[in-house]
């Protein structure tokens, strides 16, 4: 027992020496679920970005325009600018003409801009008319800043896209059977959930299918049953994508997910590690000592359990200061299931090494499947987002179970007796693979 | 002390040790000469029970080291041929693991490693990073790793390839030192002058087989010359060294004959012949043979190559 100790302290003092290796266990994944819960918009209320500058012009007065202006002004992080100040101090409402101008100068005021044109919901094409102008410091800065802009579109004025649908399919139908479509479906919608078909067919016409309750999901007062029957059918697709309302399992996804890839490199880089250790003759030193082979082995597996459960534990506390994530109420059971994941991934990691003639083939290989199982695993976006078939494959991977055992717990507030299948497979997964790397190591060349 | 019997090691088809069998006595220093390949580090891993032999024993004071118990691990110390230190850790963080590692610990250990960095004077440079040292020190750092827990035999594996000769004569000293207060030492190496001058007795090793084993003066009484003259090669004296040739072994390298007579031929035959070819006398020097001419008199191959 005791080398197993000494060389897993070891391997802890190698960890901290290597900045490269912490940061990749620790801060990148943080930026990274930083930034993902931005573009997702899980934002705390009281945390994330604030105040962001934002040149907003709006050219036309369509009243779902105005009142996308109005929720982008509401939204804590945009400061709205829509105003010109001319050289004599009197001001008047900025326009297109006034943007590049401004974003080009040395100290631009702002350097994204939001242009809603006259024909906003045009008949041209599907979709908003809108245009973002916009003069990064980097390509995440534009991804997050998008990100927040589809977030305060999409949960404030879903009727922007509903009209122009709209105006589409009176374009496609013309306005004859345009009407008689609409009629149609607003009688069916008085038949099946009650209500008046002239009202209904108003509120469809101008685009509106619902979608008071659409970005406020839990208010369900709405008598409304035109709004209700679309509420829940738009509420479906918006779970995933927003995510506003539905705080911690996106939230829950995001720091699993970005956990659990980056531990994997981690992991792996610890594995791979063996070869370093061989191709400096160390187990010959730590061998011509009273070690055992699988003594060297274990203190692997035992470091990269713990340094799993440190990391995910680490980075699900930043995810309660990021997010809100309830962490407290479930510490216990959430240092369980991240045993379990840390196991998991540290099997995944020794059997890479086991495998792999040297350190570059197995850190090739170790890249090529974190990505792969992160992805279908539902690290990077949720699975319900892809294919069904591809989703079948998610559970093959590690990632999707210990991402369900994080959401479990955190999510469901499952007990114990509840965690038990995901366990399971975790543990089973384990041994599996911790089974087969010892059979490799004990025909490869590794200790030679 | 150590027996060394018919031990065998082979790598697939190669046979890397070759029916070995010797006798390490207690306290000698003992020299494993050979070039590289021969089989030196592979006997020193069987030794160190890294590796099982495919056939033979191995015993420390009678009892089998091949099964590897850890009380006799506890007796042998090694000191891999290469640096086998952790580089992004301290050299006292080195001596730490490698100190508990073999069971020490405490204030012992901690006097263990003050005691070690002293013997290499690493003292002033304990807390910083191996990666930050010189080959030199890399090396006695590597050496004392081996020495934390007082073994009875040290297996010193090419302990100075790649030393700079300050740091190759503090590590000399050292072993020296070391092999005065009666620690057993099994030294390898590829030349022949750190053989001469540290180990009592030498094995000579090529293929992985043994082909000689004693002290220097045995080993050099294996040939049958005593004296080793050596001349100038260029033109003028190409004729007379083709000459000589039946008369003895002659070799060229650096621009310069080696002849070692054979037994029956006279120095003054040498003399005449010389004069016959009009060379003066100053051009040839003669000089006691060293364990290079032992290797090429046993393997027909020169110890360099
Ligand atoms: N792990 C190994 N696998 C296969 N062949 C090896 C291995 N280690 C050494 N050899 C071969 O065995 C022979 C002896 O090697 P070694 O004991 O390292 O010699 P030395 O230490 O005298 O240079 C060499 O031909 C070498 O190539
Ligand atoms: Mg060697």
């Amino acid at each position: 027992m005791r080398p197993i100790f000494v060389l897993l302290r070891k391997d802890f003092a190698n960890f901290f020496r290597n900045k490269a290796a912490v940061s990749l266990t620790f801060i990148v994944p943080f930026v990274m679920i930083y930034l993902f819960g931005q573009i997702f918009g899980v934002n705390r209320k009281d945390s994330g970005p604030t105040g962001i500058p934002l040149a907003v012009v709006n050219a036309g007065d369509h009243p779902a325009a105005a009142k996308l202006v109005a929720a982008l002004k509401a939204e804590k992080s945009f400061r709205v600018i829509s105003e010109f100040t001319n050289p004599d101090g009197t001001k008047r409402p900025l326009a297109e003409a006034d943007l590049k101008p401004a974003m080009q100068a040395p100290g631009a005021p702002y350097r994204f801009a939001l242009v809603l044109p006259a024909d906003l919901v045009g008949a041209g094409s599907l979709g908003l008319k809108l245009r973002i102008f916009s003069n990064p410091r980097n390509e995440i800065e534009t991804q997050t800043v998008n990100g927040m802009l589809q977030k305060t579109i999409f949960t404030n004025v879903p009727q922007l896209l509903g009209e122009s649908l709209q105006a589409n399919a009176r374009r496609f139908l013309g306005d004859e059977k345009f009407q008689a479509f609409n009629g149609g479906i607003a009688q069916a919608v008085a038949r099946g959930f009650g209500g008046d078909p002239a009202a209904i067919q108003r509120a469809i016409e101008s685009g509106d299918f619902g979608a008071a309750a659409f970005g406020n999901a839990a208010g369900t007062g709405n008598s409304n049953p035109t709004a209700d029957f679309f509420a829940r059918i738009v509420k479906i697709e918006s779970v995933q994508v927003v995510g506003a309302n539905v705080k911690s399992p996106a939230a829950t996804g995001i720091v699993g997910g970005w956990a659990i890839q980056f531990l994997l490199f981690a992991l792996s880089a610890s594995a791979t590690s063996l070869f370093r250790e061989r191709d400096a003759g160390i187990f010959q030193r730590i061998l011509a000592a009273p070690v055992t082979r699988s003594q060297i082995l274990w203190s692997k597996f035992a470091y990269g359990v713990l340094l799993g459960i440190f990391q995910l534990m680490v980075l699900f506390c930043a995810g309660r200061l990021l997010f809100g994530i309830e962490v407290e109420q479930h510490v216990v059971r959430l240092l369980v299931v991240c045993a379990f994941a840390a196991a998991a991934c540290t099997s995944f990691g020794m059997l890479l090494a086991a495998v792999s003639p040297n350190a570059e083939a197995a850190s090739g290989l170790a890249t090529f499947l974190i990505m792969t199982m992160s992805s279908l695993g539902g690290a990077w976006f949720p699975i319900s987002l892809m294919p069904e078939f591809i989703q079948q494959f998610s559970k093959l991977t590690l990632v999707y179970w210990s991402m369900e055992g994080f959401s479990a717990v955190l999510w469901a507030g499952q007990s114990f007796v509840q965690l038990l299948p995901i366990l399971g497979i975790l543990g089973g997964i384990t041994t599996a693979v911790m089974a087969l790397a010892i059979w490799r190591f004990n025909r490869s060349r590794i200790f030679d | 002390m150590l027996q060394l019997a018919n031990v065998t090691k082979r790598y697939g088809n190669l046979v890397a040790v070759d029916g070995i069998s010797l006798e390490i006595r207690r306290g000698e220093c003992f020299g494993l000469l050979g070039p590289n390949g021969a089989g030196k580090s592979t006997t020193m891993s069987l030794i160190a029970g890294l590796r099982v032999p495919d056939a033979g024993s191995i015993s420390l004071d009678g009892q089998s080291l091949v099964a590897g118990r850890a009380d006799l691990r506890l007796a042998l110390g090694l000191v891999p041929q290469h640096v086998a230190l952790y580089t992004e850790l301290s050299a006292e963080q080195n001596l730490r693991i490698f100190g508990e590692l073999y069971g020490l610990r405490g204030a012992e250990l901690r006097a263990r490693i003050d005691e070690a960095l002293a013997a290499v004077q690493l003292t002033d440079r304990r807390r910083d990073l191996v990666k930050t040292y010189s080959g030199g020190m890399a090396r006695r750092l590597n050496l004392v790793a081996a020495l934390l827990h007082r073994p009875k035999v040290l297996l010193c594996d090419e302990p100075t390839v790649g030393v700079d000769p300050q740091s190759r004569n503090a590590i000399f000293e050292y072993l020296e030192r070391l092999s005065r207060e009666g620690l057993t030492i099994i030294y390898s190496t590829h030349y022949m002058e750190e053989a001469t001058r540290l180990c009592s007795r030498i094995g000579i090793v090529d293929h992985g087989k043994l082909h000689a084993l004693g002290t220097l003066d045995e080993l050099l009484a294996r040939l049958p010359f005593e004296e080793e003259i050596r001349f100038p090669a260029d033109a003028v004296t190409a004729p007379f060294a083709a000459a000589l040739r039946p008369h003895g072994e002659l070799t060229t390298a650096e621009n310069a004959h080696r002849f070692r007579p054979a037994a029956a031929y006279k120095l003054s035959a040498f003399f005449a012949l010389a004069e016959s070819h009009g060379l003066p006398g100053r051009l040839f020097t003669s000089q006691r043979p060293t364990l290079e001419a032992v290797f090429l008199h046993l393997t027909g191959r020169s110890l360099r190559e």
